[in-house]
């Protein structure tokens, strides 16, 4: 279905119906005062989206070789009718063919699965041919005039160029602008749209005591000289850029384009004209004597996808990333839908297939191959001078966390003489390292009998299954298992006396799985193995079989095996160490799975012995002995075999002092591997670590990928159904003259395409940069379908002011900043965006702009905005991507574990979203109807979902903005009511109602009663997030019942919409 | 209107406006949804606005007006998605000839200038025989290797389509095309389609749910979200993935320290607030708002709920396997699937990676074999002694096949087999499809389709027919075309495998 405004204005409401302006309605030239059928509005869309798939300008699927696109096809003779005979309907085939009540000759054909005419419709067609079937061009191809300004009524006191054309049409359909929004209304909602955050409490204070006449106006330009100006504005366009820090594809590997998005930020924050803009972007690099920053620039169409995947042609791939960077560019710029060009000639739009790839003929010849990854050639080598404050803020940050981590080892090593002097004890009688499995089922998958020995080890016997899964379980009496040992053993049994029954007497054991069982419970819990080491391997390359570390994955193409070698009096062992210690429960017991699966199989293991530790750190990730069973050593050198001899004869300390220091430093370490608050810190001062490392990496000189052109370019051909290996016939570069005919064929170059783009001529590109504008503060464009304004777009809601600010921009030096300030200025904008029931049910979409514009603000905004008015955000502008709080696990899921998210530690976390690190195969996750950056996307997204209320209730990073909200507010004042009306008001830039101040007060008041019954849920609500706070000042339950009146107020619907 | 989540209530005023923002967000919806003419042309001047707000949600109710167009077959869909490529030529498509061919290159007059991945298509292609033995299993008589022992006793359930037909050779563009039906991401998945068509059972989950395989191995092929986006629908209608982490859904778990109460207290506090903000803005956007976070709430409990397979009697396990007994497996998430069509939910999509055997295909396929077979044949066994096989429509498949040419050396247990496009196995049950059969034909290496041909787009026009959907007709405008699930190229409804 489409949108038919005529129709709108036969059958529901007579909004649309009232004449507008000279630019809609052709006047009759024999009456003026007679409105006629305007083609290009009512007839046009009709005949596209019925008539032109089959009577359009694509020749192949064209039906009875009528055109009806062209009006001197439709009028036609064609052997004694006429599609159309202007002024007589009634001779009419085409007005015949859409009556008839034949089903066989009806149009449009009924098995097309086109909405059939409306009578409505009909009728219109009928009366556009009795007026002569006067033709024209679809409104958007014409060149922009800047219309009059319409006569102002007595509404329209502003003189405002907007407002006299919203309020024209407003008074046409007898509506009446909406009063303006109050003042903290209209701050807030400017300070979101011109720079996506809110305004502060003293911004809030100032503009409310400026009683001058043109406070409003100092506020615009505050905010439109603001350095998040620019970060607002790139938003916009890094979503239209697809723009990610990932390739997309495959591996998905990380690309360093990202001072090209720093780029974008500080040509909108110095407001560099459009239209240079648009040529840097997409010929920066064929400027005479491009500047790093101009070549840099043109790294926008090098942000598409890139597939790396094996197997992959690259031509076929970079055939793909020519497509997007044409369709992108008719998306962007254009406002045409190209790619449906691709295949065939654009079935509504003036753009044929051949026209499609002489399009691609400009971007055919980049010296690109189509790789991926590292390989994704021409690269710009970019040191970026945003990246040295990232380096200083990282080295701050790890200094901060290592003089912690300090710290807290020296507080731990204060309890080391304590732990050290329990150890001597516990082992005074010696140490038994690992300790024995008690069995309680032996089980094999495919037939082997296992049966344990005297000695605790296992025996395979009977059947001999050429693979085979054994499943083991048993219980112990460990209270914090840490490893587990498989040792591998000979027998006699076995073929030559060696590790199997198999034919070489070797063994392969694929793979190994550790789970618990609670009895009585159907499921088990798996156990995550961190690392397995083992004293003998066969030295094998990735896929064979020899590393005892293969057996961590699910891939039965590699495993542990080793050599036999009978002079060598060991057995093979492996240890697997757990990532976490594990305590089993009395009903529970552990499973132990050995999984045989080579692939030539026959060789499962003979005989072997499981046994535990709960030794942790070294002991369990390395062969060495552990430092206990050494301490138990040298013990033993003491001659103390009694634990009271021990205590009585040795204090720790002259222990300490005999140990000799490389053994202490072992002990040391075990200790501190147990120790909470120094594992902790260490924690912290690794990751920190690794953000410095990344920064400094980032601060080098990066590879960004730019186009350049190659020495030889390529030929292009048309590809035949838009399949890249299908070549038609050859094409040189053009410019589409149905939009504007470009320069003289040949020799038409990139640069030539980024000039016609923005010449004055072309009737597209202020249009669509100007709707884009629109949207960003209203919400909508004036024409809604930003990413189409072909025929089969919708019709602007204003096309008249669409023009004249066209025109306006075009005529400003393409100057954004003004025309914003234009729009921003104007009174329609500042409208409160109250509605009442029945202008609601007028104007559901509000397109006559009788009120102020209301929606869900972007999901990256509430985020920024949260991080503001929490005082959490860290205001640096550029640098190296930073990652916001995720869930555990979102890349290890997508990944299988190859990669791991960590979220940024220290001020890097609380970077504004633009700087988000982009994965494109898992977007950010606290993102909601975000472009997704795989392709180019112009248009907004609003939907309304349960998983959105979650995601703002229990984000990470919202949570740690109410906590930081509630320890200020406390800290602020020590009165309730202030404290509430202090968040109230940070949030929502409002004071609160009496209502509002109850509803609160009474859930605040819940809230602190339970904190104050369970402190325990108090410390651990305030837990959450990087920040560290000492909250023993005051009272932790207050603040988490503080905490919790925040995150209320941060979800109700005015928090995240543009009022 | 019929929209539960919407239903209004107590604000007369509101009412009406409620039901005029329904209307316009049915009006989005294209072709379908012409009910009173009028109402049809009010909906259309709302019709392109991307910046309107839907109001559908989660368990939004019945979908889109004038859905379903006929009688449906099957009420909900699984889809058992094997990433990667298994194997016809083991698992499936017997070709007892290729034995005597063994080594042989394979003549030009089959492969048709095929084209092959740059993995092989430097090497010669010599004709790797099957690594399996198949044997005849059923009434029905199906063919089966003897990697799947427990297909086998459920194959007089099961619809074999051997004669499945893609366009794309490498994993990312095949499966995009195989779950959406193009190959560039950017449309709406087939799950998407399916729950913004026909809304969903259930007020208390989501009405697509995707379900994804733990497996310890890095995967080759990451399954990227795209496979079950929403394209240009809007996102609501993407798939819900329920990890197997603490938190089922991503943001689902209230922080430590936040108990029920409190966090029932608080959206009480912010449905207040809003309710005085709808009176004093008059958008009826804040009461749709109110019920998401009703909803959300619900979300909370049901699906950990719904997760808690602790209600399962032990013969469940002993059913799906002893893997089963692990969560996150894809044995535990066929149980899950059960679960999920049990309380409603429109389409279930799992996910089991790792398929793609270039290499020790011997080895490396029985492995996933062992974790899928028991548990796939589990699920339909499961299903229909519940009653529930009749209305769920069961398919297993991967996005394209593998080749009959030997990768690496056909002779040794290395080899393995690459990717291959023009013909693969797929097969399909329950809700409304044929048992017990088998359709369409490959010739005798395996390689071409000679008889009944079914594209993957057949293939959607099917499960979109089965569900009571005309796929010429459920269309959405996106940038001013009316899009399809099965694209421009014509597509069929295989009525063969029909019931």
């Amino acid at each position: 279905m489409l949108f038919f405004p005529q129709f709108a204005l036969v059958v529901a409401c007579n909004l649309w119906m009232l004449p507008v302006s000279a630019w809609a309605t052709e006047p009759d030239p024999a009456d003026p005062s007679v409105a006629r059928v305007p083609f290009s509005r009512d007839i046009l869309p009709l005949l596209s989206d019925r008539c032109f798939h089959c009577h359009g300008p694509d020749e192949s699927d064209r039906q009875a070789d009528l055109r009806l696109d062209l009006r001197e096809d439709a009028v036609a003779d064609r052997g004694g009718y006429a599609a159309i005979v202007p002024h007589q309907p009634e001779l009419s085939a085409l007005i015949e063919r859409v009556t008839t009540a034949d089903a066989d000759l009806l149009m449009p054909p009924p098995d097309s699965h086109r909405t059939p005419l409306s009578p409505a419709e009909i009728a219109l067609l009928q009366q556009w041919v009795s007026e002569g079937a006067p033709w024209g061009k679809h409104w958007a191809f014409e060149l922009p005039v800047r219309p009059p300004l319409p006569a102002a009524d007595e509404a329209d006191v502003s003189g405002h160029p907007v407002d006299a054309f919203i309020r024209h049409r407003l008074s046409s359909a007898g509506l009446r602008p909406s009063p303006p929004a109050d003042k903290p209304t209209l701050l807030r909602r400017v300070s979101l749209d011109l720079t996506g955050l809110p305004p502060t409490a003293e911004e809030l204070d100032s503009f409310l005591q400026d009683d001058s006449p043109h406070a409003y106006e100092k506020v615009v330009d505050r905010l439109l000289q603001s350095p998040h100006h620019g970060e607002r504005m790139a938003m916009w366009w890094l979503d239209a850029a697809r723009y990610a820090d990932t390739d997309g594809f495959q591996g998905d590997a990380t690309r360093t384009n990202w001072p090209w998005r720093d780029w974008v930020v500080a040509a909108f924050n110095r407001n560099q004209p459009f239209d240079q803009f648009t040529v840097e972007q997409l010929a920066g690099d064929l400027l005479p004597d491009a500047t790093a920053e101009q070549i840099l620039a043109t790294c926008f169409h090098r942000n598409h996808m890139t597939n790396g995947e094996g197997g992959r042609d690259p031509e076929e791939s970079r055939i793909d990333y020519v497509i997007d960077r044409v369709n992108t560019t008719g998306t962007v710029w254009l406002g045409l839908t190209l790619g449906c060009a691709q295949c065939h000639t654009h079935k509504f739009d003036p753009i044929s297939h051949h026209d499609y790839y002489s399009l691609f003929a400009f971007f055919n010849s980049i010296d690109e191959d189509g790789r991926a990854g590292g390989n994704a050639k021409p690269y710009l080598k970019y040191k970026s001078p945003l990246a040295e404050r990232a380096v200083d803020e990282a080295n701050r940050w790890a200094d901060h966390c290592q003089q912690r981590e300090v710290a807290a080892r020296s507080r731990a090593e204060q309890q080391f003489s304590h732990w050290l002097s329990d150890q001597v004890v516990r082992i005074a009688a010696g140490f038994t390292p690992w300790q024995p499995l008690s069995i309680t089922s032996l089980q094999a998958v495919e037939g082997t009998v296992l049966s344990q020995a005297a000695d605790n080890s296992i025996q395979a016997t009977g059947p001999h299954p050429r693979q085979d899964d054994y499943q083991i379980a048993g219980r112990s009496e460990l209270s914090n298992i840490t490893g587990l040992r498989l040792e591998v053993l000979p027998h006699e049994s076995h073929t030559d006396g060696k590790w199997s029954r198999g034919a070489s007497g070797t063994f392969i054991l694929t793979n190994v799985k550790l789970q618990v069982r609670r009895l009585g419970e159907s499921q088990v819990r798996e156990i995550e193995i961190a690392s397995a080491i083992a004293n003998r391997e066969d030295p094998a390359k990735a896929r064979n079989y020899g590393n005892v570390k293969d057996t961590l994955d699910d891939d039965p193409r590699n495993g542990w095996t080793a050599p036999w070698d009978a002079s060598r009096p060991d057995h093979p062992f492996a240890v697997f160490a757990l990532a976490e210690p594990l305590t089993l429960a009395d009903d529970e017991e552990l499973i132990f799975w050995m999984l045989h699966r080579s692939t030539d199989g026959d060789a499962n293991i003979g005989r072997f012995r499981l046994t535990l530790t709960d030794q942790p750190g070294a002991a369990v990730r390395s062969l060495d002995k552990m430092p206990l069973e050494e301490l138990a050593a040298a013990l033993g050198g003491l001659g103390a075999e009694r634990a009271d001899d021990v205590r009585a004869a040795n204090s720790s300390s002259s222990i300490e002092d005999r140990l000799g220091a490389p053994l202490r430093k072992r002990l040391v370490e075990q200790y501190l591997f147990n120790h909470p608050e120094y594992q902790v810190a260490k924690h912290r001062s690794d990751r920190a670590q690794r953000q410095l490392t990344n920064a400094k990496q980032a601060a080098g000189e990066l590879n960004v990928m730019v186009m350049a052109e190659r020495q030889q370019p390529r030929p292009t051909h048309v590809l035949e159904r838009g399949v890249w290996d299908q070549k038609g016939e050859l094409v040189s570069a053009r410019l589409p003259a149905a939009i504007l005919p470009g320069p003289a064929a040949d020799a038409a170059t990139r640069l030539d395409l980024a000039r016609w783009i923005v010449d004055p001529e072309n009737p597209l590109t202020p249009r669509v940069v100007v709707n884009h504008l629109w949207q960003l503060v209203f919400g909508a464009g004036l024409v809604r379908t930003p990413e189409d304004f072909g025929l089969q777009g919708e019709f602007p809601t204003h096309p008249e002011l669409l023009d004249w600010l066209a025109i306006e921009l075009m005529q400003s030096g393409w100057d954004l900043r003004h025309l914003l300030r234009m729009i921003v200025t104007s009174e329609t904008y500042r409208q409160s965006s109250d509605v009442s029931p029945q202008i609601f049910e007028l104007d559901p979409q509000n397109r006559l702009l009788a009120r102020g514009a209301r929606f869900r603000l972007p999901s990256w905004m509430i985020r920024d905005a949260a991080l503001r008015t929490s005082g959490l955000l860290n205001p640096a502008i550029g640098g190296p991507p930073v990652l916001p709080y995720q869930p555990d696990g979102v890349w290890e899921e997508i990944f299988m574990g190859r990669l791991t998210y960590e979220p940024s530690p220290g001020p890097a976390q609380y970077r504004r979203t633009l700087y988000a690190f982009w994965r494109r195969s898992s977007a950010p996750t606290f993102l909601f109807d975000s472009a997704q950056r795989r392709v180019c996307e112009v248009n907004v997204a609003r939907t309304n979902t349960p998983l959105q209320a979650l995601t703002l209730m229990n984000d990470t990073g919202m949570l740690e903005a109410s906590a930081e909200l509630a320890r200020q507010a406390i800290a602020e004042t020590d009165s309730s009511a202030e404290r509430l009306t202090a968040i109230f008001r940070r949030i929502l830039s409002r004071l609160p109602g009496a209502d509002e101040q109850d509803v609160l007060s009474r859930r605040l008041q819940s809230a602190r009663e339970h904190y104050r019954r369970v402190p325990a849920d108090a410390a651990a609500l305030l837990a959450v997030g990087e920040s560290e706070f000492d909250d023993s000042a005051s009272d932790p339950a207050e603040i988490a019942a503080y905490m919790v009146l925040a995150s209320l107020i941060f979800n109700t619907d005015e928090a995240m919409t543009h009022e | 209107m019929n929209n539960p989540a919407l239903a209004p209530d107590g604000h007369s005023v509101y009412q009406q406006a409620l039901a005029i923002s329904r209307r316009y967000f049915l009006g989005r919806s294209s072709s379908v949804g012409l009910g009173a003419v009028a109402l049809g042309m009010l909906e259309a001047n709302a019709m392109a606005t991307h910046a309107g707000s839907a109001a559908g949600v989660a368990g939004s109710g019945r979908g889109l007006e004038g859905l379903p167009h006929h009688q449906p077959r099957a009420k909900n869909v699984i889809f058992l998605t094997q990433s990667g490529g298994p194997s016809q030529i083991e698992l499936f498509d017997e070709k007892s000839g290729l034995a005597k061919l063994a080594g042989q290159e394979l003549p030009e007059s089959v492969r048709q200038g095929q084209r092959l991945t740059t993995m092989t298509s430097g090497q010669q292609q010599l004709i790797m025989p099957p690594r399996t033995t198949f044997a005849r299993y059923g009434q029905s008589g199906a063919t089966l290797g003897n990697w799947l022992p427990h297909h086998a006793k459920v194959v007089d359930d099961l619809c074999f389509i051997k004669s499945m037909v893609t366009d794309e050779i490498n994993h990312a563009p095949a499966m995009t095309k195989f779950l959406t039906g193009h190959q560039l991401p950017g449309r709406p998945s087939i799950g998407a389609w399916a729950s913004y068509g026909l809304g969903s059972e259930n007020r208390n989950l989501p009405e697509y749910i995707v379900l994804i395989s733990k497996m310890q191995r890095p995967s080759d092929q990451p399954l990227y979200d795209h496979y079950w986006g929403s394209g240009f629908l809007p996102s609501q209608y993407q798939g819900v993935k329920l990890r197997n982490a603490k938190e089922p859904v991503l943001y689902l778990r209230d922080p430590d320290g936040l108990p029920r109460h409190l966090r029932r207290d608080m959206l009480d506090g912010i449905a207040e607030l809003n309710h005085q903000r709808l009176q004093k803005t008059g958008d009826p956007e804040i009461e749709t708002r109110i019920k998401q976070y009703e909803m959300a709430w619900r979300m909370q409990s049901s699906v950990p709920e719904l997760n808690d397979l602790s209600d399962e009697p032990e013969e469940t396990f002993e059913l799906y396997g002893s893997d089963s007994r692990r969560p996150g497996s894809y044995a535990a998430n066929c149980i899950l699937a059960r679960r999920l069509v049990e309380r409603g939910v429109r389409f279930v999509q799992l996910f089991h990676p790792d398929w793609d055997h270039h290499s020790r295909l011997i080895s490396w396929c029985t492995a996933r074999c062992r974790d899928t077979d028991q548990a796939s044949a589990a699920l339909v066994t499961d299903l229909k002694r519940r009653g529930l096989l009749d209305e769920t429509l069961v398919i297993w498949g991967g996005e394209f096949g593998r080749g009959v040419a030997g990768q690496g050396k056909w002779d040794s247990p290395e080899g393995g087999r690459d990717h291959h496009p023009r013909c693969f196995t797929l097969w399909a049950a329950g809700g409304g499809i044929r048992p017990g059969h088998t359709f369409g034909a490959t010739d005798e290496f395996s390689y071409n389709v000679i008889e009944n041909p079914v594209h993957v787009r057949d293939l959607h026009a099917t499960m979109l027919h089965l569900l009571g959907v005309d796929h010429e007709r459920f269309t959405h405008r996106f940038q001013g075309l009316d899009f399809k699930l099965t694209g421009v190229e014509p597509a069929r409804v295989v009525r063969e495998i029909l019931a």
